[in-house]
Parts: C-alpha cells; sequence; structure tokens
C-alpha cells in the first residue's frame, strides 16, 4: 500500500507492505541508515526514534501504523553543519567510542530534554534505561547529557 | 558557544580532542558495514549443524538449489578442505578447523556451508531445504568429564586436550614446606559473550574477470583475516583486499575469520561475483561467534608469616569448545600474567585447554586475565587474612618493581603498580574503612592486574607501519593498518602524528586498515595499539617532517637538526626563532625548485622474544601496564542484594595520549567487569545456548552503574610513543575479585563461583551459619 | 523481512473496528506492538502460521485517553503506561498505578506499551493485572454487536484472561482511605521482569486491618488473590510482629511451589515489606 511518513519535518510517500516494520522502510526503503537495529527485539535500544515526542523503538513499530505521526530521526538533527547541542555534548564528553548505539543515545536524549530540559542523574539513567552501550560504561554518555542540558539553557 | 567542530587544538598529545571521526558517529552518517547495500548484493546464510556431535552422511542440496531466488550454494566439496586457526606460529597441531566441515560436526552451529539467495526470505526458505543426514555421536559437555579416559573422542587429541602448558619455575615443593601457611582454593569463572553492538558482518565479492577478492567487515584485524582467507582459498594475499569500515564493537569477537568471511567470498565466486552479504542475527552473535572460556582454577600456595609470597602451585582447566580458535593463547595469557603482578620465584601450574561439544571459546577482551584475575587476587586475599596481614599491606610487599626481570624471563621497564596501590587507596579512604563497616554490611577490597601490550601472535613479528603524505596545501593524509573498532585509535594516533609533525591535529585526515591502501597492521588486541602502532605512527611522522626540514635547510643554507616543526611553524631550535609557517614550508617543497614529495614511512616492530610454551620463559610484551581497583559494596543480608558502591581504578597508562579516550576504555572495562561479576552469564544446555538475547543474557544498562573514579597515574614508559602504554583491557581483569573481596569485608562470605548473585550470597551466609552454630556446639 | 506477510488495516472508529473484527477471520489486534510484534517474529522464526490481519487500534480516538470521574477513574485501552505516569489524573489511591507503570520494562517500552496490551496479552508475569485485581477494578469490553460487557478483573483473570471481544477500558472505583504498597523482587536489575509482585490494600480502622485485598503474580500463573492471608489480617490488629506471623498464613499454592529456595526466601521478604507497608 501507499502511505505518507512524516520525517523530519518532510513528508515521504513510500510503498510499502503491511508487514513491513518502521525500521525497515526506514533504513532499506528511505536509507536513513543513521537508525541502527542490533537485537530486533525492543531490548537494546539502538533503532530509537522520536515519534510525537517521545522516543520509542522503530523495530517494534509497523510502518504503515505509523501514517500521521512526526517522526524524527538522527538525520533530522543536525542542521546542515551544525551539530545540535546534544550531539556536540557527546562528541564534548567522549561519550562516543563504536558509535553503534550512538544514534539511538541521542534520540533517547532528545526526548527527555524536550520534555525535562532540567533532568537530575537519576532522570538521565532512567531515560536512556533502554539503550544499551557496550563500549563507554554509560559514564560519559550521562555527563554529555547533563552537559547538553546546560547548553539548551 | 565555541563549537567542537570550530575548536584548533596544536601540540594535541596529552589532550582530550575530540574523536576524529565523531561527527559522523554523531549524525548517523557513517556507514558500517551493516549499513551498506551494494548494487546486486545477495543475502548469505550458513549452514549449520543442528547435532552437537555427529557424523555428516549425507548432505542433499538439490532441493534448495531448485529454489527461485536462490544464487549460490556451496559446501566442502567447493573447498580445498584447508584447516585454519589463529595459534599456527606457537601451537601448529591446533590449527583443527575448516570453514565447511564435510565428514563430521563437533558443535550446535558448526558449518556445513553456506547459501546465497536475492534476499533474506528466500535465503532462510532455501536453508530449510538443506537435507543433512547425521549419524549422532556421543557428545560431551562438562570439561571436566570431557578429560576422563572414555570420554567421547571430539579431535585426535588424548583425552580431548588440545594443549598442556606445564609452567614451572624454581622449588615451588620446598618452598611450600617453607612457608608458615599454606591454603587451597578452587575457582570458577563463567561463559560470557562479546555482544558488539554492530553484530558480525560482512559483505564478500569476487572478481571473477580478475580472480580478486574484496572483503567489507566489521573487523579488528583486516590482515589477520586476508591471511586466513589467503590460505584456506589457496590464493595470494594480493589476491584479497579486506576493508575494514566503522565497526561496532569488537571486544576480541572480531579478531579472526570466521567462516561466513571465506563463506561470502565464495559465495559470490558462484555467483559470477555479485556481492554477497552476510550478517549475524543477535541470536546467531550468541550462539555461533565465540564465547570467554569458562575456566577452573585449583590454586595452592604458600606464604611467610611476614607477608613473603612464596610458591603458587595449582591447575587451570578451560572450556575451550569444538575447536581450538585463540584458547591456547587465552590459556597461556591466563597463566602467565601472574609473573608481571607478583615478584615469584616458585611456581608450578599446569594448564589444560580441553575440547568439549560447546560452542567455540575464544579471545574476548582481558583474554584469559579476567577468569585468572579473579581467581588469583581472590586467593591472595584469602592468603593475606590466613596470616592476618592487610590484603593491601600483602601486595605492596609481593609486586613487581620497575626495571627488573622477572623469574619467566619478562622484562619490565616502566612499572607504577606501586603508585597506582597507593593512590588507589588513599583516594577510597583504605585505612578507614577496611573491616570497620561490618555493622553496615559494608566492605571494601582491592585487586591488582597488569597486562600487555602486544603478544607476538601473528607469525614471529609483530610489526606496525605508517604512511604521512604531506600535500602541498598542508594536507596531512596519515595512513595506518590499525583497525579502530571504537575504542578510538585513528583519533589517538592522528594526535601522535600531528604532535610530532608540529602541526594542528585538525589538519589529519586518517584512513585506515584497508589492507591493498595501508601499511599491515596485525591489528586490535592485546592491548597493542597505542604502543606499536602508535609508535609506528611516531617514526612515520618523523620520517616525514625530516623530509620537510631538509627542503627547508637546502633554501635556508642551515642543518636540518636545527630546526624542528612547532604549533605550525618552522623554527630554529637554538632560540625558537619563526623561519616559515607550515604551510610555506609545504608550499617550498612543492615549489619549482624542489618538486619534493613528502611521504613519511614509519615501522615498528617491539623487540621481545616470543613466549616459549614448553617452559613459560620469554619476554611477550614490549612494555607492562598495571594498576590497582578497590570496589566499595553493601550487603542486603536478608536479600542477598548486593549494591556496588564505588569502584577506583588506578591505572599506569605511561601516558595519556587522550585522556578521555583512556577514562572511556577504563570506564567501559569497569562496567564489563561489573556485568561479568554480577550477571553475565551464558548458559547451555546438551550444547545449545539457552539465553541468546538480551533479556536473558544481562549486559550492564545505564541503571546499573555504581560511581566510577579513576586516576590515571603515568609513569612515561621510555618506549612508548610520548611515554604511553597500552590499557584497552586491563581495567577489566580484577574487578570480580575486587568485588568478592569486599564483599567478605563486609559479611564475612567468600564467593568462589562467578556470578556472584544474591541467590549464592544467600547460600554462602546460611553456610556461615550452620558453620558457627557447629563450632558453638 | 523480519515478519510474515499480512494485510494491514487501521480503522478509524469503533464501528469500522467491529466491522473488521466480524468480518475478518485470522486477525489479530495490534496496540502498543510490543508484545505483538516479538510473537510474529518468533512465531515465523519457528515456522509456525502467523495471522492474516493485523488491526491496528492506533487511530480509534475513542480508545485513547484517561478521565477521572466522579468515583471512578477510567484508562481507556490505548493509554501507554507512559501517558499513566505522566497524568495528572491519578490522583488518590490511584497513584499506585504510576508507581506500578513506572517500574514495568524501559523508557521506549513505556513509551509505546498499553494498558490495553498489557491486561490482555496473556503473559503471567505482566503487571498491570495484579494492581487491578487488588484496585477492585473492572475490565469493558465490546461484543461484535457493539455491546458492552464488563467483568471484574479479578474474575478476568481467574478465568483465564481468555475474550474474544475487543477491551476497550478498565474503570476503578475511587478509594481514599484506602492504604495502598505494591512490592516487587526481580531477578537482577529493576528493568528485569518480576518474579514476584504483590499489590496489597487495607482500609485500616482502630489500629486493625480490615477490608484487605492481597493480589499476588508469582509469574507463572495470572495474577489472584490470597484469600487466606487476607482473612487472616483481617482479623488482626496493626502490630509490629505481624509480617512474620503472616508467613504462617499464605495460600501457598499462589506461591509457585517449583521455584528454588532463593526464590521462596524472596517471596516472603517480599510478602513481608507488603505487609509491613499496609501496617504503616
Amino acid at each position: 500500500m501507499k502511505i505518507t511518513l512524516h520525517i523530519n519535518k518532510k513528508n515521504y510517500e513510500v510503498e510499502c507492505a503491511g508487514h513491513e516494520t518502521l525500521i525497515e522502510v526506514l533504513r532499506d526503503t528511505l536509507g536513513f541508515t543513521g537508525t541502527k537495529n542490533s537485537c530486533n527485539e525492543g531490548e537494546c535500544g539502538s533503532c530509537t526514534i522520536i515519534v510525537n515526542g517521545k522516543s520509542v523503538l522503530s523495530c517494534m513499530m509497523l510502518a504503515c501504523d505509523c501514517e500521521g505521526l512526526e517522526i524524527t530521526t538522527i538525520e533530522g538533527l543536525a542542521q546542515e553543519d551544525e551539530l545540535h547541542p546534544i550531539q556536540e555534548s557527546f562528541l564534548d564528553k567522549g561519550a562516543v567510542q563504536c558509535g553503534f548505539c550512538t544514534p539511538g543515545m541521542v534520540m533517547a536524549t532528545k526526548a527527555l530534554l524536550d520534555k525535562n530540559p532540567k533532568p537530575n542523574k537519576n532522570d538521565i539513567e532512567s531515560a536512556l534505561d533502554g539503550n544499551l552501550c557496550r563500549c563507554t560504561g554509560y559514564k560519559k554518555i550521562i555527563e554529555a547529557v547533563e552537559d547538553a542540558s546546560k547548553k539548551i539553557e | 558557544m565555541t563549537k567542537t567542530s570550530k575548536r584548533i587544538h596544536t601540540d594535541p598529545v596529552g589532550k582530550s580532542v575530540p574523536r576524529i571521526d565523531g561527527k559522523g558517529l554523531v549524525t548517523g552518517q557513517t556507514k558500517y558495514t551493516f549499513d551498506v547495500n551494494l548494487p546486486g548484493m545477495l543475502v548469505g546464510k550458513m549452514i549449520r549443524s543442528t547435532q552437537a556431535h555427529a557424523r555428516i552422511v549425507k548432505i542433499d542440496t538439490s532441493k534448495a538449489e531448485n529454489l527461485p531466488g536462490v544464487k549460490s550454494i556451496i559446501t566442502a566439496k567447493d573447498t580445498f578442505n584447508i584447516k585454519f586457526g589463529s595459534n599456527e606460529f606457537f601451537f601448529p597441531h591446533t590449527i583443527d578447523q575448516m570453514a565447511f566441515e564435510s565428514e563430521k560436526v563437533r558443535y550446535i552451529g558448526d558449518e556445513i556451508g553456506a547459501i546465497a539467495a536475492i534476499d533474506e526470505e528466500t535465503a532462510q526458505k532455501a536453508l530449510d531445504l538443506i537435507e543433512i543426514e547425521y549419524e549422532p555421536l556421543p557428545a560431551v559437555f562438562d570439561v571436566l568429564d570431557a578429560m576422563k579416559p572414555g570420554a567421547p573422542k571430539i579431535h585426535q587429541a588424548m583425552n580431548n586436550i588440545a594443549v598442556i602448558l606445564p609452567v614451572n619455575f624454581g622449588n615451588p615443593e620446598r618452598a611450600l614446606k617453607e612457608s608458615d601457611y599454606v591454603r587451597e582454593d578452587n575457582f570458577y569463572a563463567q561463559v560470557a559473550a562479546h555482544t558488539c553492538m554492530e553484530p558480525h558482518v560482512c559483505i564478500g565479492q569476487w572478481e571473477t574477470f580478475s580472480n580478486k577478492i574484496t572483503l567489507w567487515m566489521s573487523t579488528q584485524a583486516p590482515f589477520k583475516v586476508r591471511e586466513a582467507l589467503a590460505k584456506t582459498l589457496k590464493m595470494g594475499l594480493n589476491d584479497i583486499r579486506v576493508i575494514k569500515l566503522a565497526s561496532g564493537g569488537g571486544f576480541g569477537g572480531k579478531l579472526e575469520m570466521l567462516p561466513m568471511d571465506f563463506a561470502a567470498c565464495l559465495l559470490s565466486k558462484k555467483a559470477n561475483g555479485l556481492p554477497v552479504k552476510i550478517c549475524y542475527t543477535r541470536e546467531e552473535e550468541f550462539a555461533f561467534s565465540r564465547r570467554k572460556h569458562a575456566m577452573h582454577y585449583k590454586l595452592k600456595s604458600g606464604v611467610k608469616k611476614d607477608g613473603t609470597l612464596m610458591a603458587i602451585t595449582g591447575e587451570v582447566i578451560a572450556d575451550g569448545g569444538a575447536y581450538c580458535s585463540y584458547g591456547p593463547t587465552v590459556l597461556a595469557a591466563a597463566m602467565m600474567r601472574i609473573f608481571m603482578v607478583y615478584k615469584i620465584k616458585h611456581f608450578r601450574v599446569n594448564g589444560y585447554r580441553v575440547y568439549t561439544n560447546n560452542p567455540i571459546s575464544g579471545a574476548i577482551r582481558g583474554f584469559g586475565g579476567v577468569q585468572s584475575g579473579f581467581s588469583v587476587e581472590s586467593h591472595m586475599d584469602l592468603l593475606a587474612q590466613g596470616i592476618g596481614m592487610d590484603p593491601v599491606e600483602f601486595r605492596l610487599k609481593n609486586i613487581t618493581e620497575p626495571n627488573m626481570v622477572t623469574v619467566n624471563k619478562m622484562l619490565i621497564s616502566s612499572n607504577g603498580l606501586k603508585e597506582c596501590i597507593e593512590k588507589a587507596t588513599e583516594a577510597c579512604d583504605w585505612k578507614k574503612k577496611i573491616g570497620q563497616q561490618k555493622d553496615i554490611c559494608r566492605g571494601i577490597g582491592i585487586g591488582i592486574a597488569a597486562d600487555v601490550m602486544g603478544s607476538k601472535m601473528y607469525k614471529s613479528h609483530e610489526s606496525a607501519g605508517s604512511i604521512v603524505k604531506i600535500e602541498e596545501d598542508g594536507s596531512v593524509y596519515f595512513f595506518t593498518g590499525a583497525a579502530d573498532t571504537g575504542q578510538g585509535s585513528n583519533t589517538a594516533l592522528s594526535q601522535i602524528v600531528a604532535q610530532e609533525l608540529g602541526v594542528k591535529y585538525e589538519r589529519i585526515k586518517c584512513t585506515a586498515a584497508d589492507t591493498e591502501i595501508t601499511p599491515f597492521d596485525t591489528g586490535s588486541f592485546a592491548s597493542r595499539v597505542t604502543f606499536i602502532s602508535g609508535n609506528a605512527s611516531l617514526n612515520g611522522a618523523k620520517d616525514a617532517k625530516r623530509q620537510i626540514l631538509t627542503v627547508v635547510a637546502k633554501e635556508h643554507k642551515c642543518e636540518i637538526d636545527d630546526l624542528d616543526i612547532k604549533a605550525e611553524k618552522v623554527i630554529k631550535k637554538e632560540d625558537e626563532s619563526v623561519i616559515m609557517t607550515f604551510d610555506e614550508a609545504l608550499e617550498l617543497c612543492y615549489s619549482f625548485n624542489y618538486g619534493e614529495q613528502i611521504i613519511g614511512r614509519g615501522s615498528f616492530n617491539p623487540t621481545t622474544t616470543p613466549i616459549d610454551f614448553r617452559t613459560g620463559e620469554g619476554n611477550v610484551s614490549g612494555s607492562y601496564s598495571f594498576e590497582a581497583q578497590i570496589a566499595e559494596v553493601e550487603v542486603n543480608k536478608e536479600t542477598g542484594k548486593i549494591t556496588l558502591l564505588k569502584l577506583w581504578d588506578a591505572h599506569d597508562v605511561g601516558k595519556a595520549i587522550n585522556p578521555q579516550s583512556v577514562e572511556g576504555q577504563i570506564e567501559g572495562s569497569l562496567i564489563m567487569g561489573v556485568g561479568y561479576t554480577f550477571f553475565e552469564d551464558l548458559k547451555f544446555k546438551n550444547g545449545r545456548v539457552v539465553n541468546p538475547n538480551f533479556a536473558n543474557y544481562r549486559i550492564p544498562r545505564s541503571v546499573d552503574l555504581p560511581e566510577m573514579k579513576t586516576i590515571l597515574i603515568e609513569t612515561n614508559d621510555p618506549k612508548g610513543p610520548f611515554g604511553a602504554k597500552g590499557m584497552g583491557e586491563a581495567a577489566l581483569l580484577p574487578t570480580a575479585a575486587a568485588i568478592a573481596n569486599a564483599i567478605e569485608d563486609a559479611i564475612g562470605v567468600r564467593i568462589k563461583n562467578l556470578p556472584i548473585t544474591p541467590a549464592r550470597i544467600l547460600k554462602a551466609l546460611n553456610e556461615q551459619k550452620t558453620l558457627k552454630k557447629g563450632n558453638e556446639k | 523481512m523480519q515478519l510474515k506477510p499480512f494485510t494491514f488495516h487501521s480503522p478509524q472508529s469503533l464501528n469500522e473496528v467491529l466491522d473488521l473484527v466480524n468480518k475478518l477471520q485470522d486477525k489479530k489486534i495490534l496496540a502498543g506492538g510490543t508484545f505483538l510484534l516479538n510473537n510474529l517474529r518468533l512465531l515465523k522464526k519457528r515456522g509456525i502460521k502467523t495471522p492474516q490481519n493485523i488491526i491496528s487500534l492506533r487511530k480509534v480516538e475513542k480508545l485513547h485517553g484517561i478521565s477521572l470521574e466522579k468515583n471512578k477513574l477510567i484508562i481507556k485501552a490505548m493509554t501507554t503506561l507512559c501517558e499513566l505516569c505522566e497524568s495528572p489524573d491519578l490522583k488518590h489511591n490511584f497513584q499506585i498505578l504510576k508507581i506500578v507503570a513506572k517500574g514495568i520494562a524501559t523508557t521506549p517500552i513505556r513509551n509505546m506499551a498499553t494498558i490495553g496490551g498489557n491486561l490482555t496479552c496473556r503473559y503471567a508475569w505482566t503487571e498491570m493485572p495484579t494492581v487491578m485485581i487488588a484496585l477492585e477494578a473492572t475490565m469493558h469490553f465490546i461484543d461484535e454487536t457493539g455491546k458492552e460487557e464488563s467483568i471484574l478483573a479479578e474474575q478476568f483473570f481467574k478465568n483465564g484472561a481468555k475474550s474474544n471481544k475487543l477491551f476497550s477500558h478498565v474503570s476503578i472505583p475511587l478509594q481514599k482511605q484506602a492504604n495502598l504498597t505494591y512490592q516487587r523482587i526481580s531477578k537482577q536489575s529493576p528493568v528485569d521482569i518480576p518474579l514476584l509482585a504483590i499489590c496489597a490494600k487495607s482500609q485500616n480502622a482502630s489500629k486493625h486491618f480490615s477490608l484487605t485485598r492481597i493480589a499476588v503474580n508469582s509469574g507463572v500463573n495470572f495474577a489472584q488473590r490470597d484469600f487466606i492471608l487476607e482473612e487472616f489480617l483481617n482479623k488482626s490488629k496493626l502490630s509490629k510482629s505481624i509480617d512474620e506471623e503472616a508467613l504462617n498464613h499464605l495460600d501457598n499454592k499462589i506461591y509457585d511451589a517449583r521455584s528454588d529456595e532463593y526464590k521462596q526466601h524472596m517471596f516472603k521478604i517480599c510478602i513481608k515489606n507488603a505487609i509491613r507497608e499496609l501496617a504503616l
């Protein structure tokens, strides 16, 4: 079926089958490969995107079910060559190692800060509890979120 | 607001510059092999054994071949049946795996062949149509059973023991007799998984007209993969190009050629050169990649009343699974590390690396050191306890020192172990806390460790190289063979190049890990890259700088040695007067009069002597790094729940090229160690993994963190680039022991089996109660 | 392709939903998707047939929302766990719902998973049934003709949580006086599914427990009440030692007899904690 997806403030007309998941359409059909998937069972958070202001898992959604929703992926954050402050903070604070979890982490952070610009450490740990990272030990990621929260002030 | 992207870093060594590849990673624009989609690309899948141990009677692929959309199917008959493995130089008889087995399978998942089809769906359907007839053989899954006479024979090895390592020095029997206190302990450390966020993935393409292969992959060691491919495919090294793209983690799991890499190339050949992508699912990742060796440790040691460690004896038994992989050297590393940490003259430990019908055990961050770290460091605490000595004092009395030769001939130069212990104990207020918080069930414990930086595991040399090419516009193109799988080696090596060249870090463009373009490098393992590839990069930059200065010296009629480049300027050494800018110097090099190309080359091979595995003697690494780690815990005696309050890690890193990266490595290691201590436990039933997903194999999440404090100790190693040493793995080694030691300090029970679960704590507390009651009677 | 092909339906109204439900034979309802998609993947992997039709409720406005009416709280089926956590309507005894919702799974899962999914997915270890039973909630369904049917949550789970009707909402009576507690133990970390969860309620009066209601989920069976414990408490005074005594008055068949020593031990702690909280 033909559907229209609203991604990063643009409309995309996509021909997709009912059983295609959102992550499949984002990555394979539309080429938004910034969003990763690492487990396909809702455990790792690599596929985290923002839908209507909430961080959600694109491996757990059907593309056809996302018509009319406002979807933001990692590709929708940076403005041309200007990084989003969250991305800046992730770089500044050394929160990136292999980078595979990073898009998901950044999106989870954005959803948090959009709702709660001044989160405490518990809020941050809780907001990121669905995103696995095997490299950093999370400490620098949490510091990056704190740093971004200061910048966004 | 200052933007990271616009900041300039001159003299970058020792500064936390942002990652050289960072922008691509934070914007999601970097392409991992996982993301790559080539025109006409096929999907490959492995044909795997469903049996743990069986003879293959018949393989029938005809039905699958007739399925529309299937482009190629390969089995052993399409191969040369050449065995490969990872310890060819040291243990030639452990080269025991073939890409595809045709006679016998030895674990559930053993590769029998592979399929390529137009899409995932078709490939999966084709897999279901493959018919394999087996004649089941008795299988053995318990490592101790596997060693018994009469156990099912998995390979030719007697009692399934692939390798025995007897390490023997001095006269341990006599030393034990002379000891005031002798004790024996048994420990067990379980199986764990790497769980890289990017699963194993590769794309193979066989150019049929030229018979050349390109393999894009997520790997830690492209040059090792190239060698194994050349051997098993009977091709020249120059027929194969392995390109590492951005890689989502390795941790030892992406250190070898796997049958999937071989398969992707051969499938492509049979499919007339269409590229074939094979990507593991998360389940395959858990079940069929590699796993940590489970190890049984038996230790019997003696000490004098004054704390002198007299002798260590014992036995290590490692469950190797179906094939050897890196097993023999993992076992060796598990045994030899002790010499880097403790001054010991009398030593006898026998190591056994044993085949079972479980999946293959191989390299994983720590390389045997995590299992030995837990066992040895727990044992040391118990020895100290036996003579009533403070565990820190006991360690300070027995640790290795700078500039010494160990009993097995390791040459230790810089050694900050003493300082590490002192700084860590100071930071955590050890003296005030040890034994003092029992009333609130709090305790504190220490573990110490050392690590190599390199291991001579590729043939007989371990060299790395670099090329530093500088263009007329002053751009610095830096080529290294080192494989950055996320640890940040491209960044650190670029910092070294910029520092030596005297230019800003932002000038450097780094190209890495492409076997056809970059210099040779054995790979990212054994914490070797900063030290070995770092020295190679330093040498390349030195060479390039000399070439530039040669031109400038000619132009200005002075000696090269009088000149230097600092902060983007060519200067006279004696008075630091500026002769010209770096850009002007490059313009000069490429000018009408000179036309001199600036192409620096560097090479580095550490002067070491490989370990002689018949005796355990040798100096495996060019230098050694050290650390002390302290854990503070609180235990709930009612629930058995352990709260890890804080970890302190003081680490002798020689010199932190990028302090932020170094901290990141330490913090990542610590949390990996915490996961292993408390819950990571890959479980098997009759050779099949029972928890192959993140829901049932828990790795730490953001809500599982202790407070962490890292303390960097800089001992400026004389051989390291700008004094730096390797440090990517050591912080993981003593974590479990530090925690176990802290638990004993808190509640008086000793946990000798990992993982340390609340159930085990409660069981130990109950046993303690029963014991006390018994004593009272 | 992660899922086997099916036809996707996105009805806009309740009537459209009912039309589809009546018309289509082989169908499944999609709410938040966090159970269903994994389930479909698992079936595909095992080579088991998956439904031909998936009907999403996302666009059916009537199934969204939380409202506080005079004496009861209405939570519509498509309300996400996150919406529960953030709702200003969850006051008084309803606050316990926030506590429970906040403890379920991870942030992105809570942002997607719905109360309807949690109550009707038929996984024994979901957490909302326990609290609904303790709160004396009623579950409301719509049959194929559009007629509403309701059943006490307690009864629904006792019957095996089976229903071929469309779940529309849950209603919970307001009980300002009730003393409530929710206790759970998980294997390792709070993000893991619970080994045991207890929701306990009592309207303590003149130093006595009264009208207690203890709902228990030991992860194996659906949540159910422990009548023996309730009866014991209803006859008991609020005292310090009551938690220990209560352990002798449990309906043992509820507490997963097959579980190991550690789990049994933890069950007891969990029960004691609940009773202690209740006695406050």
